[in-house]
């Protein structure tokens, strides 16, 4: 088996490039669950009608997304030394006018959003389609991509996310070979430490650290975790990376597993992502096959395995102690640390235990297979790499971003986003999820960073930025957030169970009129007794867009109380 | 439970000095802190901490300030355990403006209770800016605050799991599944026990125990085989005698307290005058 598995890497990067880049036309419809959603289902099934009923010689195949959802769906076009061509908002009734097209050699013009004669996936391996086409604007020239850098997404929407060899073609577990025949844990930790790789999941903890100190934890049974229980509203990064990119996953866990001295990884993977569980058993039961899962990995002494546990929902859950609890049956409500997870008693059945986010594993290869201090010369000094965002909300283009960290709001929501959707005027963001903070737009020259929100009364969060516009009413949004998190409370603190039910109620009375100056004081007292008072992040944070809003918005509460 | 850790194992816990409020007091090492202050006689309100319990930290009363390296900041004393040099402040203006809002949060969850009444007044804190829970069917009576006291007890000390929280955020509530009663009860009372608001109603009636706030179970209570009193629940008893030996088992089964305070002193009387003792209870294995 090991041998087998060694060998196979070559032969399986060699099918990959085949299947990229075959000679015959390739069509691929972008089928996450955005695409799928617009109505990329259909799409396929229409091509799988035409084609087949045609006798073609193309081969049609399904990718993940590339993030520019406001134009789904999207099909990849490749004619073989030609550029790819990315069509976008296709319907079924445009499939047949593809087809024909594509048998002439050519692309329908008309539904071309942009051409990529060669693209870099950043890992050692740039695949080159070809010239032509010179009409389609470059991908670079797209304004949704052209101030966007792509590391973590950089697979995202050219392979297939079912295909194992797709990934290994563009330079996949090249950086989990290297890490377990060439390098000594210690070093691999190192290495990540030198990125300067902080925790994608919200709080922004050193990703190295916390990888040594769960590899300095005594005793010999440890777990890594990925968690993706995802429940922040607007935000879905890490569904797409789960969707488009799976096996990036789990070679980052591979990894960590290794450097920590794990023999067994978990995803926390919440039941309302159903793609993304599918798509990563594949991923996994593929890596199994191919010797990169199991026993003596690479023909090393390393064994690994990874399972999927799947979450009922609950956005607690996303919380360390409460997702420990919930993996281990028990109710999943947080509980006071120490213990840390890290800590031996604190992780999983009691083992030291390191969680991290589906991003931050993510981000793993390509700092080891690039180096820890080519990625720290991405993005600022104390904030490295890239991050991925949902842009959401009253913005023109929605989509998916990935910038260096430290880009400013301005870039996001203007240069990327370009504003407000019709043409309306910006008004403020929310990022950071249900428990992150109100921006507002005269402060888009904040950088987009840990520290830089904090400063601002926000937070990173898991990377999700909502816009508002001029209609929307800054008091509305705070209790649509409040709203959120009271129902996701566990009820277990009082400043959280209760107090956030009394700042819904407040928020409720004063959206009706009927609220007084008094009550807005006692608002922001109540706000600021959860924020210092409660006993996890979820309370923590809760109160931020109210924090934020009575800062930044004031008037817009004192027009709505009894003067 | 080891013997270390209930202190059986006779080596003495190392004695640290902490600073409480500007004066300096003994603590063990590593004991929670909010023990050690209480029995200095330190005012840190609390509703959720039980010494035989894991630590918890929902109630947020006994928060205090922390100083270390300069730096403070503010956190349970329930959940912080006893080191060298630890110096806390119970009564800073922070603390006490927050402490005060978290009062008026219980004044409005707890109405009906006078030990929250009276414990918010001690503080200072006699009305709430918040609108009052009003629920005429809880059968605890507008009394709980959810300390999750009685639920632990229920869960880590008997064992029986009778009861649970249900729901969650704002909607959570203790009871048994569905609120109906629920045969896994024992009938133990600790709950009511150890409840800091007197919120758990339960009735020993016509050779029952009935409890009141746990959907109306009704246990069925022992009868002393000698007095004829009814004492304890029939399961509690049953459960007892378990971790008993068998001699004194036999002996005790069917008692009540009283006759059988005077079944073992006849029976020490004898043995004595015998010359030698047994060991009549079983050591818990660690
Ligand atoms: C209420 C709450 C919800 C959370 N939800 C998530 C989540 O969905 N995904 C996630 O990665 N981290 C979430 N976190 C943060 C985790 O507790 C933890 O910090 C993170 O997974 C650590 O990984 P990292 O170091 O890679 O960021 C949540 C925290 C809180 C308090
Ligand atoms: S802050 Fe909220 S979610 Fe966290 S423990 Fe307290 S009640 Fe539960
Ligand atoms: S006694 Fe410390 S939080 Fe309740």
């Amino acid at each position: 088996m090991t041998g087998a598995a060694e060998a196979d890497l070559p032969a399986r990067e060699a099918a990959g490039l085949r299947k990229l880049k075959p000679d015959r036309p390739r069509i691929a419809v972008g089928l996450a669950t955005c695409g799928a959603a617009m109505g990329g289902d259909r799409v396929y099934r229409r091509f799988q009608e035409i084609i087949g009923a045609g006798g073609d010689d193309i081969m049609l195949t399904k990718t993940g997304c590339i993030g520019y959802c406001r134009e789904e769906p999207q099909v990849n076009i490749t004619i073989p030394g030609r550029p790819l061509v990315i069509l976008h908002r296709v319907d079924a009734d445009d499939v047949e006018e593809i087809v024909t097209a594509v048998r002439a050699g050519e692309v329908p013009y008309e539904m071309a959003l942009c051409r990529v004669p060669s693209w870099d996936h950043v890992t050692g391996t740039t695949v080159e389609y070809g010239g032509g086409f010179d009409r389609i604007p470059l991908y670079q020239d797209v304004r949704f991509f052209s101030h966007q850098k792509k590391v973590v997404l950089r697979n995202a929407g050219f392979i297939n996310p079912e295909d194992i060899d797709e990934y290994i073609a563009v330079g996949g577990y090249a950086a989990a070979k290297t890490a377990l025949t060439e390098m000594e844990p210690d070093a691999v930790v190192a290495e990540v430490e030198r990125s300067g790789l902080r925790g994608r999941g919200g709080a922004g903890f050193p990703t190295g650290l916390k990888w040594r100190i769960t590899r300095k934890a005594p005793g010999d049974e440890k777990y890594i975790i990925c968690n993706a229980d995802e429940g922040d509203p607007g935000a879905y990064m890490n569904r797409n990376e789960m969707e488009s990119d799976p096996h990036m996953l789990i070679e980052g866990m591979i990894i960590g597993a290794y450097a920590i001295g794990a023999r067994e990884g978990l995803i926390y993977l919440r039941a309302e992502y159903p793609l993304a569980i599918r798509r990563l058993e594949l991923a996994i039961a593929q890596a199994r096959t191919c010797g990169l899962l199991g026993e003596r990995i690479f023909g090393t002494g390393f064994d690994f395995e990874i399972r999927i546990v799947t979450g009922a929902g609950a956005f607690v859950c996303g919380e360390s102690t409460a997702l420990i609890a919930s993996i281990e049956g028990r109710t999943g409500r947080p509980h006071p640390r120490p213990p840390r997870l890290t800590d031996i008693g604190g992780g999983l059945w009691k083992k030291p235990t390191d969680l991290n986010n589906v991003e931050t594993w993510c981000n793993v290869p390509v700092i080891i297979q690039n180096g820890g201090d080519w990625y720290a010369r991405i993005g600022t000094e104390k904030n490295t790499g890239t991050k991925v965002f949902s842009l959401v909300g009253k913005v023109d283009r929605v989509g998916l971003v990935e910038v260096p960290l430290g880009t400013s709001l301005n870039t996001i929501v203007f240069d990327i986003g370009n504003g407000g959707s019709q043409g309306k005027k910006v008004k403020a963001v929310q990022t950071g999820g249900p428990s992150g903070g109100c921006i507002p737009v005269r402060l888009f020259d904040t950088p987009v960073d840990y520290e830089n929100l904090n400063r601002v009364g926000s937070i990173m969060g898991s990377g999700g930025i909502v816009v508002m516009d001029e209609e929307t009413n800054m008091v509305d949004i705070a209790r649509y957030f409040v709203n959120f998190a009271t129902g996701e409370s566990c009820g277990k603190c009082v400043p959280c169970r209760e107090g956030l039910k009394h700042t819904l109620l407040l928020l409720n009375k004063i959206m009706a009129g009927k609220g007084t100056e008094k009550d807005l004081d006692t608002l922001g007292l109540l706000a600021d007794t959860i924020q210092k008072t409660s006993l996890c992040g979820l309370g923590q944070l809760a109160p931020n867009p109210v924090l934020t809003t009575l800062a930044y918005f004031r008037e817009e509460y004192g027009a709505l109380v009894k003067k | 439970m080891t013997h270390e850790e209930i202190g059986l194992s006779g080596t003495p816990k190392k004695s640290v000095t902490i600073v409480i409020d500007g004066r300096k007091c003994r603590a063990d090492e590593g004991e929670i802190v909010l023990s050690a202050a209480l029995r200095e006689g330190a005012a840190i309100p609390h509703l959720c901490y039980e010494a035989s319990l894991d630590p918890y930290g929902a109630c947020r009363l006994c928060m205090v300030e922390v100083c270390h390296n300069g730096k403070t900041s503010m956190v349970t004393a329930c959940t912080l355990h006893a080191t060298e040099g630890l110096e806390i402040r119970t009564d800073t203006p922070e603390i006490v403006k927050y402490r005060n809002v978290l009062f008026e949060l219980y004044l409005a969850e707890a109405p009906k209770s006078d030990v929250i009444k009276e414990m918010a007044a001690r503080y200072g804190v006699t009305r709430t800016r918040f609108l009052k829970k009003i629920d005429t069917d809880d059968p605890l009576g507008g009394s709980c605050v959810l300390c999750g006291l009685c639920v632990r007890v229920c869960n880590e000390i008997m064992g029986a799991g009778a009861i649970g929280f249900v729901n969650r955020g704002p909607y959570t509530v203790v009871g048994t599944p569905f609120f109906e009663a629920n045969t896994d009860c024992i009938g133990c009372g600790a709950c009511a026990n150890v409840c800091p608001t007197h919120a758990i109603r339960i009735e020993d009636r016509d050779g029952e125990r009935v409890m009141h706030s746990w959907g109306g179970g009704r246990v069925r209570l022992a009868q002393c085989g000698v007095c004829g009193k009814y004492y304890a629940p029939g399961a509690l008893t049953a459960a007892t005698l378990a971790r008993l030996l068998p001699p004194l088992r036999d002996d005790l089964a069917g008692l009540c307290p009283a006759c059988r305070a005077k079944r073992i002193a006849d029976e020490e009387i004898r043995v004595n005058m015998r010359g030698g003792a047994d060991h009549h209870v079983r050591p818990r294995r660690s």
